[in-house]
């Protein structure tokens, strides 16, 4: 009997890189303003990855792009160029050429909410075929949407009633306040956090969307069902000494740990 | 102003009817112009626990239908003066309730000089419990001590705060709760869930315990409005609620289990 050895393992991961955003097409210009930026942290930039997002220009700037030139100043300042994006379809062939990946736009999607679920392989197929991985690249040039999209989420949602049982309250992107109790057979959820002041004892889901990073707080805990981006628990199947005392329920690796709130 | 209360419950049986009854004549008795409306359509009872089933002429859907007047309707109590009954209609069903013809009505009393419209609600949560609290200035939440009655009248209050009119303009419906056949020897043994246990629940002002008694049975039967029985605990106690809802500083009485004597002890 033999047993086949691991050949190699598939993780999701996330990856910091950087997105050059271009709003001009001369590469003496790029390169002065590029080298500009990495002076002021010169050790930051060290074999960080790069994708050039190209959405800013228009078709005719795009084809103006010497993307040979382009490719040998990022490696000449120690970025890893990662591929472009955003480019028009007639620069397509031009940048294979000159031996650039081709990522698939970004979406709108705020970038906090998906996952990156595939392993970081510098490979072309993965970089073009990939949905996930792109979505994982979007996030840090996404900075100034992703304030935006925090800011709404602060915004939040107050409930000053009683949630009663058969009421369901959802807080679409944002987090949810509830200043007095949840019923037993009640139902908040919300994108973000959880806040109940009241006692909390009805079925209560945050990150409904997927957000990991949710908390649920509460001032006495006796729901009946606590969920957090999908991973659920019944509070009689938990063996939590917290029930009916203030907590804080959070999902660290799958799993929801209730601490105490003080 | 008039003020338009819902006598509601969510779950059958809890005493309701018992309740609008008691606290309608209460009212009345206290020199307040009062009608109370059966929208149990379909199960009236309301009349019988009035004593009034005989003298029904038309009823709540003839007077929405166009069919009768209000005046001619509304059913003047013998015993007590300034309260009126508006029956429900035995051979309709619910569906015969409409938003706009309650409206009228409701308007009619209140243009009629009546300070206060007590709705009697019919269990459960379809269309008869939410025409009658659809109206609503306020509420009185009915619950007996046992779980599943706690547990509606928790949904009845999320829909009184979503569904009726008030809740629709923004505004509250404000709420008491009335736990009736309240039993403090039940309650000691652990049969009953305490009153504090449902305060706590529900979380609305307790506005009256009506214990259990044999009273309430006695009173429903012979069509006599229990509050009349004033010799009784539970009469007494809904007394005590119409007082209490009416402002006076009245404490709550029959929640401790009394001592049996030597002899109660021995013969039960």
């Amino acid at each position: 009997m033999t047993v086949t050895p691991s050949v190699l393992e598939l993780k999701g991961e996330m990856l910091m890189l950087n997105v050059l955003r271009l709003q001009d097409v001369n590469v003496d210009n790029i390169e002065a303003a590029l080298q500009k930026k990495r002076d002021e942290a010169p050790m930051f930039f060290i074999q960080s990855p790069i994708v050039v997002d190209c959405s800013d220009l228009s078709a005719e700037q795009g084809n103006l792009l010497d993307l040979r030139a382009l490719r040998r100043i990022l490696v000449k300042m120690d970025f890893v160029p990662v591929g472009l994006r955003g480019i028009s379809n007639s620069m397509l062939a031009a940048s294979m050429s000159a031996g650039w990946n081709v990522l698939r736009s970004a979406t709108k999607r705020p970038a906090k909410l998906k996952k990156a679920t595939e392993t970081v392989v510098n490979n072309k197929n993965w970089l073009n075929e990939n949905n996930q991985d792109k979505e994982a690249f979007t996030q840090p040039e996404k900075d100034v949407t992703k304030i935006e999209e925090i800011a709404e989420i602060r915004a939040g949602m107050t409930i000053e009633r009683p949630v009663r049982s058969g009421q369901q309250i959802y807080a679409k992107n944002a987090d949810l306040v509830v200043l007095s109790q949840t019923s037993a057979g009640s139902e908040v959820m919300a994108d973000g956090s959880i806040h109940v002041y009241g006692p909390l004892r009805g079925r209560v889901l945050a990150g409904v969307k997927g957000d990991k990073t949710a908390r649920i707080f509460c001032r006495s805990l006796e729901a009946e069902l606590i969920v957090i981006a999908g991973c659920y628990q019944l509070l009689d199947e938990s063996n939590t000494d917290l029930k009916g005392q203030p907590a804080m329920i959070r999902l660290e690796d799958e799993k929801l740990i209730i601490e105490p709130l003080d | 102003m008039s003020k338009v209360i819902v006598v509601t419950s969510g779950k059958g049986g809890v005493g309701k009817t018992t309740t609008s009854a008691a606290f309608a004549a209460g009212l009345a008795s206290k020199g307040y112009r009062t009608a109370v409306i059966d929208f149990d359509v379909g199960l009236r009872n309301l009349d019988l626990i009035m004593g009034v089933e005989r003298r029904v002429v038309y009823d709540f859907v003839n007077v929405i239908n166009g069919e009768a007047t209000l005046r001619q309707a509304l059913i003047k109590d013998k015993r007590v003066d300034n309260l009126f009954i508006l029956p429900a209609s035995q051979t309709r069903d619910k569906e015969a309730l409409t938003k706009e013809g309650v409206e009228s009505v409701i308007n009619e009393l209140k243009e009629d000089g009546f300070e206060y419209i007590v709705c009697d609600s019919p269990a459960g949560i379809e269309k008869g419990a939410f025409m009658a609290l659809y109206f609503a200035d306020e509420a009185i939440i009915v619950t007996n001590p046992e779980v599943s009655s706690v547990r509606d009248s928790d949904r009845i209050l999320g829909i009184l705060q979503s569904k009726s009119q008030a809740a629709i303009n923004g505004e509250t419906v404000k709420e008491h709760l009335i736990i009736t056949r309240y039993s403090p020897e039940r309650v000691n043994n652990g049969d009953m869930i305490s009153l504090e246990d449902i305060v706590n629940i529900l979380s609305v002002p307790l506005l009256g315990v009506i214990p259990e008694s044999k009273a309430v049975l006695q009173a429903s039967n012979s069509g006599v409005p229990v509050i009349m029985d004033v010799k009784s605990k539970a009469g007494q106690a809904y007394m005590d609620m119409v007082e209490r809802y009416l402002g006076e500083d009245v404490p709550h009485r029959f929640l401790d289990v009394k001592k049996k004597g030597f002899f109660k002890k021995l013969f039960g």
